[in-house]
């Protein structure tokens, strides 16, 4: 378990620097938030959280990726486990299923943590398929893994957490080998799926979000009613924002959600696009990063690992900020690093763990 | 696993160029993203930020009107009626202009003071402030006609408690008012925000949460200059339930009456259940002036007065209790067969004990007398005799029993618990020895601290056959019982309570409390003077209002069948059988629909006797003598 000292040598410290200013200017923009509302000290509990998981990234960095790949199977197995046992017993909260009850009222959000486990299982079965190239059918064992993981996510119901695993999937099959053509026929697949989906599996409350993203004027006051809200918080924001605690849109208090999957919004707002290129701007630079240590790792397994993770954070940063824009339907899905909520904050440094770790085990030894 | 050894030979290049594929991808949204913001906010950000300035949702609460209360018997005590409120909405500390000023010359309040707490207000700049409370309808109809010149100005409807009796209930109902900044900060109470009305005193402040209804929510669309351009939404507010106490407001408007110019406390309750039926403290204050924010020169006028308005005197006053405080000695001398009610004293006007002289408060001396004549008469010369024969720790310990020195735990906030001079506090607070000569001066109600509520208590202990009450208002909230601790059975032997009932009757039979004497109804009561000054004092000025003793009269009545017990307690009124006893007598008379026929009240019998006034004792150092500590009475 002890780290081997010449491995904090090749830590790297901009990537994690780089998270650790994200997430102090989410714990302010929390603050910002919420401080005028009628549940504050939410960034005390932020900072908590935060402190928690850096602690528990230290123990991720500790362990050698490759076995932990290894032991993707029982991890799997365990998280599947405890997303069943959610669905079947969790607490109902705000008509979903999503939180698993610890010991003293702690809540844990499993899904968060599902889908790093995913990234494991994906990195694995991939890398022993040792041929060049794939084709559809290789796909099927572990395209037939993360769609029960996700199928399991979406019924609690977490779309926007189910929706990370199609990233992931699809990027580490593409950088397995998967022809070219077997790519289109996935999405054509995929989006078969997703029509049958749209028909029999989503409820109302789901399509009519769909319809008023298209047409957010139907229902000002409901569904769309997220939407202009943003919308206006952001472009609102100018060049220069508002100023701290002074976004008129965050501060009366109709955006909703603002200081967990709109926490963008507040910040657009009130720091304005200087905010925005410099928030976006970190970002870039550590997805950058992990894309780098995927094309430095030793091995595929590494490689697979640390692209699948990065998939996962782009698409969850560029889902969210795209959405506070207004640019893709309201979803439930947190921006990682900076959006209140601890198992949000646990899952994105265990994400940004599992990247040092292959890039600080590149060297043969 | 095989990967680890195969690693070497894996030809990654594949891997590496297509990694290398989606990293210029996700660089691509991401810069994609950057410029939809560019997009948003600067080149649409006028658009947006007008949008932000002409769409906004405000949230503002409808306050829920308190529960009403009502008494006994269904009559109102305190309700809510409608009040307008003038308000202003402030978007920015310095958007108001000359509004505030040309308002307050439509409507005059001072508009630096509204100015003042506009720019108090923390975070958001947007509040609406209360500009001018419970406005006349003159205000309303000026601001009304001036929506569109004066568009910050706008008038809401709020419900204000309102307490038809005003002074008479101050000190039991209390009074409601806006949070404090302490108390907000304090968290006195759970869960509420800056603005809320709550209980500051009596039963609105101890019943606070239980009366408080839960507001409603009004979502209004303001427009840049934050008036109200359409309602969104609106959650109706949920009222306060209904409480009926346990007051009886004919018992109460008799109290008033009788209490009238004068200062001091009474409170009467059923000697069975400890329901209090009147409750009163005064002088006073109007409660009403609290509801819709007192004014700074008027709370300032109640806490400089003399008189001091503001103390809630039957819970918070201590007073000697004088001789009422032979209601004790006999209990307890009676129940520790001390004495019986046929043991005699001599008092000759004096007693030498612990070598110096004690004197009675008639100084020609009552004669031998028994318990029953002595409590009559209130001599102290007995009760010298039963305090040194019971000694301080058992004095102690039955006045503690009933009660002294301690909150009675009557349903109101900031009780206060008195003082009871022994032993224990002695060493406790003086480090310093007790002499038996304090003993003395303890038997006749010196060096302790009473309420009126907690001698109340004792007349009701005698009243119900020896059970110590918990006083209290509540009756049920919301249509459910309020429930408090029963009756506690002290242990006292009947014939105890019902030689003390008998000595009682006579006291107003034919004793100091002739003067609550009623026809047909047997009153059983006992007065009591509590000094104010020294001896020395009083003679220098017999006349000071503010050296005369404090007079008492504690009472309960019909005697056979008791329904009421009360305590009088009338401050610098003297003598408590000249000053307490008629204001006593007074009440029952009236509560009773019977004639007074005490003296003064009706044609005076020959030679009412006069109330003690206690004599200033001076405890000396002295060892007890042999022969009086072993002297037997008969």
């Amino acid at each position: 378990m002890a780290i081997d000292r010449r491995l904090l040598f090749n830590i790297d410290w901009g990537c994690l620097g780089a998270a650790l200013i994200l997430m102090g200017i989410g714990v302010a923009t929390i603050l910002s938030a919420t401080f005028a509302g009628r549940n504050t000290g939410l960034e005390i509990k932020q900072l908590y959280a935060v402190a928690l998981g850096l602690a528990g990234m230290l123990v991720v960095v500790s362990l050698d990726y490759r076995r932990l790949v290894d032991r993707a199977p029982v991890l799997y197995l365990a998280a599947v486990g405890v997303l069943v046992y959610v669905l079947a017993f969790g607490p109902r909260i705000a008509g979903t299923r999503r939180w698993f009850m610890g010991p003293g009222g702690f809540q844990v959000q499993p899904s968060e943590f599902a889908k790093l486990v995913a990234a494991l299982l994906v990195a694995k079965l991939f890398a022993e398929a040792k041929k060049e190239t794939l084709g559809v059918v290789d796909l099927l064992v572990p395209g037939a893994a993360v769609a029960l993981m996700a199928v399991l996510i979406a019924a609690e119901p977490d779309l926007g957490t189910a929706f990370t695993l199609v990233p992931l999937f699809l990027t580490v099959a593409f950088l397995a080998g998967l022809r070219v053509r077997a790519i289109v026929g996935v999405f054509l697949v995929m989006m078969i799926v997703g029509s049958l989906g749209w028909m029999f599996a989503l409820k109302e409350y789901q399509k009519s979000r769909i319809y008023t993203f298209l047409d957010p004027n139907l229902d000002p006051r409901g569904a769309g009613y997220q939407k202009i809200q943003s919308e206006i918080a952001v472009g609102s924001g100018g060049m220069a924002g508002k100023g701290y605690k002074q976004g008129t849109q965050s501060q009366l208090g109709y955006l909703p959600a603002r200081h967990t999957d709109f926490i963008f919004s507040v910040l657009a707002e009130e720091n304005g696009f200087v905010g925005v290129v410099a928030v976006l701007g970190l970002y870039m630079f550590i997805l950058w990063r992990a894309f780098e240590t995927a094309q430095m790792a030793r091995d595929r397994v590494g490689a697979f690992l640390a692209a699948g993770i990065a998939a996962i954070l782009s698409f969850q940063v560029v889902y969210n900020v795209a959405m506070v824009a207004g640019l893709v339907p309201v979803k439930g899905l947190p921006l990682p690093l900076m959006s209140y909520g601890g198992s949000s904050v646990l899952s994105s440094l265990f994400a940004v763990g599992l990247i040092l770790n292959v890039r600080m085990r590149r060297f043969a030894n | 696993m095989g990967t680890a050894r195969v690693r070497i030979y894996e030809d990654l290049r594949t891997v590496q160029r297509r990694v290398g594929v989606v990293q210029a991808l996700v660089a691509l949204v991401l810069a994609g993203l950057l410029v939809y913001f560019w997009h948003l906010q600067v080149i649409r950000g006028k658009y947006f930020r007008d949008l932000a300035e002409n769409n906004r949702i405000r949230a503002l609460p409808i306050p829920a009107p308190r529960g009403p209360l009502f008494d006994r018997k269904g009559r109102i005590l305190a309700e809510n009626r409608s009040s307008f409120n003038v308000v202003v909405t402030s978007e920015r500390k310095d958007g108001l202009g000359g509004a505030l000023e040309r308002l307050s010359r439509l409507i005059s309040f001072d508009p630096a003071e509204v100015r003042e707490r506009l720019n108090n207000t923390q975070g958001p700049r947007f509040r609406t402030v209360v500009v001018k409370a419970d406005a006349s309808d003159e205000d309303v109809a000026t601001i009304e006609a001036r929506r569109l010149e004066e568009p910050e100005a706008s008038v809401d409807v709020v419900p204000l408690r309102s307490y038809p009796l005003g002074v008479g209930l101050a000190h039991s109902l209390g009074y409601v008012g806006e949070i404090s900044d302490r108390q907000l900060e304090s968290g006195a109470f759970e869960k509420l925000e800056a603005g809320s009305i709550v209980g500051q005193a009596g039963v609105e402040l101890q019943y606070n949460r239980e009366l408080m209804g839960r507001d409603g929510l009004r979502r209004i669309v303001v427009n840049s200059r934050g008036v109200e351009v359409t309602e969104a939404e609106r959650k109706a507010p949920l009222d306060g339930p209904p409480a009926t106490l346990t007051i009886d407001l004919d018992l109460q408007a008799a109290v008033v009456e009788a209490m009238a110019g004068k200062s001091g406390s009474v409170v009467a309750i059923d000697p069975n259940s400890g329901e209090i039926l009147a409750y009163l403290s005064t002088p006073a204050f109007d409660p009403n002036a609290f509801s819709s924010g007192i004014k700074a020169s008027e709370w300032a006028e109640l806490l400089k007065d003399p008189e001091k308005p503001l103390m809630n005197r039957p819970i918070q006053g201590g007073y000697a209790p004088g001789s009422t405080f032979k209601l004790v000695d006999a209990l307890a001398a009676l129940q520790e067969r001390v004495i019986t009610p046929q043991t005699k004293f001599n008092c000759p006007g004096y007693l030498s004990v612990y070598n110096t002289v004690i004197r009675c408060h008639k100084e020609s001396g009552h004669g031998t007398v028994d318990m029953t004549q002595a409590i009559a008469l209130s001599c102290n010369v007995y009760f010298y005799n039963v305090g040194i024969r019971l000694e301080i720790e058992r004095l102690s310990r039955y006045a503690h029993m009933l009660g002294f020195a301690q909150p009675t735990g009557v349903d109101l906030p900031h009780e206060l618990p008195g003082l009871f001079q022994d032993p224990e506090w002695k060493m406790r607070t003086q480090q310093a020895r007790w002499f038996p000569a304090e003993t003395v001066s303890v038997a006749i109600g010196q060096a302790m601290s009473v309420t009126p509520i907690q001698l109340l208590r004792v007349a009701a202990v005698v009243a119900n056959g020896g059970k110590l009450v918990t006083p209290h208002f509540m009756k049920a909230v919301g249509g459910r019982p309020v429930d408090f601790p029963a009756p506690k059975d002290l242990g006292f032997r009947p014939e105890v309570i019902a030689a003390v009932r008998e000595a009682m009757l006579s006291v107003v039979s034919e004793g100091t409390g002739m003067r609550a004497k009623l026809e047909g109804i047997q009153v059983a009561g006992k007065t009591g003077s509590a000094q104010v000054v020294t001896h020395a004092r009083l003679e220098t000025n017999k006349h000071a209002r503010e050296y005369q003793p404090h007079g008492w009269f504690v009472c309960f009545a019909p005697a056979e069948n008791p329904k009421v017990a009360m305590v009088v307690m009338v401050e610098h009124g003297t003598a408590g059988g000249t000053s307490a006893a008629p204001v006593g007598g007074q009440i029952l008379s009236r509560y009773f629909g019977v004639r007074a026929i005490g003296p003064g009240m009706t044609p005076p019998p020959d030679n009412p006797p006069v109330e003690p006034s206690p004599q200033p004792l001076r405890a000396q150092v002295a060892p007890p003598s042999p022969a009086l500590a072993q002297a037997r009475p008969n």
